[in-house]
């Protein structure tokens, strides 16, 4: 049966014999009898008639048709379904772009519309003056700067961080090592909200909220990355060191010059993963900061009005009240949010990959 | 965790023992001594910043949650005792809070129908993308766009997608400005999914029904949650050696013959760490059902998961409540990772 089929594939698709070569000369040895012996019990359930008849060169060819075609439906099956799945999952981004820029009354058509018919730019510059708690909240730019410089210093200071502490873990001896290790790990066996609670808790106490600092500490240390560098750190080897030693290298020197350069491609995925992580905190900001000093995903919950513009008027002549939400203009604000996110994956997919099929968790 | 254990870096236990040898001389003593200071060294910024923001408060979670009437701001509490978690679990908590039993519902339905649903899904998928060649490239990119998206605006768009417009009258009438929505549209259907949609409804005009609600967020977990398996999958059914599957070929073995007995055991270690993960990640989940649901979480907080319980109690300064709420997370936590170990035991067959 195998080889049958890897023939009938190869008449399919010509260019297998290019990628399996030795598959081909078994084939030239083996083909004959394989066939004779396959056609064997199909002469036999075809009836008693035909019982003795030894398979035909018209026999032959008949069953190679039959595979290919069922080869051939097969295949337009896969692609069928992987079609259909593609297109579910890009779905929701084509709804959010189209609808980011449809009027609202034509989103609220009876039979949606997949094609704006109009479009309306406006619904971005609406947005970008609005925040996410009626009048008195932070506007957009103020949120991304937050976002921006938050996500700057705790990813840098994050990534500092972490590379200090896996070399001390994977090149360093000192007393406690394992054991300290272990208790790290052991953390990750923790879900993070019970350390929410408190966390809130203590920096409400100190004074911190409505600050930067307090979106930035708490989430410095990340066990997980400094379990994955100190990994990648013990996969170089220990003869570097020595001879970094002998040249006359600090453990820092080395660090800096030998350890950092040659995982690079670990660090660039820390550092994307932990600013996307930053990009999308939302539970934390939205606990210890008012509108001014949250973040940008905060932003997205607001309910988008159609508000009156500087100049007095309203994009709807206030068909649409003060408090009623509007999609599309929701709808814009998500694109805006989700763009770099996009952007990010399309230009770093490889690094982001790399990161986070090991830890199953987004960002 | 077993990973790490494999590797058991060689070069470093040669270290050790060198550091352990009799034959050091006293300068080089001192070096090494100096050398285990440094260690420390490097550690002490991330220790710091674990005893205040990781030890400390699993260590006050625990405790805190029994002070009964525990007011987090001035450190007061009434005495000690059981009493947070039996309100918790009795639903006994005052006014404007959620139900736990509830939230622990919604939350036990989203990840073990989502979970399985996606990864059996992901399966499918990766076996269909593994078995063609052309624009197979194409196909990967494509599935693999929801993986890297921000759960709160991808919710909100889900909710565009099931949303309903409109009072009951102009839906019934078809008055313009009233839809029923894509979904409804697509499958013929006059559900009001999420049961948020319209600020015009009065008070009881709502056609929401609850298992609707479930609907909307499994579909959009199966959708999230599928990238990331097909990913795995997809890469754990590249490196399965070709051989055997030539050698049940040679046995006549049908297509889904092939699929259960060959293909699945062989990335089954790849299937069980989805699961786990799935369940893990699926216990915790919050952003997406306030992006669908927004901050309410549905109506009081019927859509409410255990993340989003904790924060509720926490917004009401009732933090208690929120303490024993996120221990008892915990425990089932603990639970569902124990049951997984057993089960993955017995099941997986690890190379």
């Amino acid at each position: 049966m195998a080889k049958k089929k890897t023939e009938t594939e190869q008449i399919v698709t010509p260019e297998e014999q290019v990628v399996l070569p030795q598959d081909s000369e078994e084939l030239a040895v083996e083909s004959p009898a394989v066939v004779a012996e396959e056609q064997a019990p199909v002469v036999e359930n075809s009836g008693s008639v035909q019982f003795e008849q030894a398979p035909t060169e018209f026999d032959v060819e008949r069953q190679l048709k039959k595979q290919k075609t069922q080869r051939i439906v097969k295949d337009v099956f896969v692609y069928i379904f992987l079609t259909f799945c593609a297109l579910l999952a890009f779905l929701p981004f084509y709804w959010m772009v189209m609808s980011s820029v449809k009027t609202e009354p034509e989103f609220r058509e009876a039979v949606p519309t997949f094609f704006p018919k109009t479009f309306q730019w406006g619904n971005y510059s609406l947005v970008l003056h609005q925040t996410s708690s009626g009048n008195n909240g932070g506007s957009f730019g103020q949120i991304l700067i937050n976002t921006i410089v938050v996500g700057l210093l705790s990813t840098t200071l994050g990534v500092i961080l972490t590379i200090l502490t896996a070399y001390a873990l994977a090149r360093m001896e000192f007393k406690g090592k394992n054991i300290l290790f272990a208790v790290m790990l052991a953390t990750m066996m923790i879900p993070g909200e019970m350390y929410t609670l408190s966390n809130y808790i203590v920096v409400a106490k100190l004074g911190w909220t409505d600050s930067y600092t307090v979106l930035i500490l708490p989430f410095l240390v990340s066990v997980y990355y400094i379990y994955l560098l100190r990994n990648n750190f013990m996969q170089i080897p220990n003869s570097l060191y020595q001879a970094a030693k002998v040249d006359g290298l600090s453990d820092l020197g080395y660090l800096i010059k030998v350890m950092v350069p040659l995982t690079a491609p670990t660090l660039i995925s820390i550092t994307l993963l932990k600013f996307i992580g930053t990009w999308n905190s939302y539970i934390w900001p939205r606990l210890v900061n008012t509108e001014n000093w949250q973040m940008i995903t905060n932003w997205v919950t607001g309910g988008f009005v159609d508000r009156v513009q500087a100049d007095g008027s309203t994009m709807y002549d206030g068909l649409y009240g003060q408090s009623e939400s509007l999609n599309t203009l929701k709808m814009a604000a998500v694109c805006m949010v989700s763009a770099p996110l996009f952007v990010l994956f399309l230009t770093c997919r490889k690094y982001i990959m790399r990161g986070v099929s090991k830890s199953g968790t987004k960002g | 965790m077993a990973e790490f254990k494999n590797q058991t870096p060689k070069d470093v236990q040669a270290d050790l023992v060198i550091a352990d040898g009799p034959t050091l001389t006293k300068g080089e003593k001192a070096r090494r001594a100096l050398r285990s200071q440094s260690g420390w060294l490097f550690m002490i910024p991330a220790l710091a910043l674990m005893a205040v923001f990781t030890f400390y408060p699993i260590i006050a979670a625990f405790i805190n949650s029994f002070k009964v009437n525990y007011s987090a701001m001035t450190g007061s509490f009434d005495k000690w005792g059981f009493e947070n978690f039996i309100r918790v679990l009795k639903g006994d908590t005052g006014t404007g809070g959620a139900s736990f039993v509830q939230c622990l519902v919604n939350t036990l339905v989203f990840t073990f129908v989502s979970v399985p649903l996606s990864t059996l899904l992901a399966l499918l998928i990766s076996v269909a993308l593994n078995s063609i060649k052309a624009v197979q490239k194409a196909y990967q990119t494509i599935l693999f766009l929801p993986y890297l998206t921000n759960a709160l605006a991808m919710g909100a768009v889900f909710a565009t997608f099931f949303s309903v417009i409109g009072t009951k009258t102009q839906l019934e009438t078809g008055a313009d400005g009233s839809t029923w929505g894509l979904v409804n549209l697509i499958l013929g259907t006059k559900i009001d999914w999420t049961g948020i949609t319209s600020p015009h409804w009065e008070i009881g005009e709502a056609l929401s029904i609850p298992w609707a609600k479930y609907i909307v967020v499994i579909v959009y977990e199966v959708w999230s949650g599928l990238p990331f398996k097909i990913l795995i999958l997809f890469s754990a059914l590249q490196s399965i050696n070709k051989q055997y599957y030539d050698a049940a070929k040679v046995d006549g073995a049908s297509r889904s013959t092939v699929l259960w007995k060959i293909t699945a055991p062989m990335i089954s270690p790849q299937i069980s760490y989805l699961l786990v993960t799935g369940i893990m990640g699926g216990m915790k989940q919050y952003s997406a059902i306030v992006g669908i649901f927004g901050v309410e979480m549905g109506m009081d907080y019927d859509m409410g998961t255990m993340v989003g319980y904790l924060y509720r109690y926490i917004e009401l300064g009732q933090t208690g409540y929120a303490f024993a709420g996120s221990l008892m997370l915990f425990i089932i936590i603990m639970f569902i990772t124990w049951i997984n170990n057993m089960v993955t035991k017995k099941r997986t067959t690890y190379k």
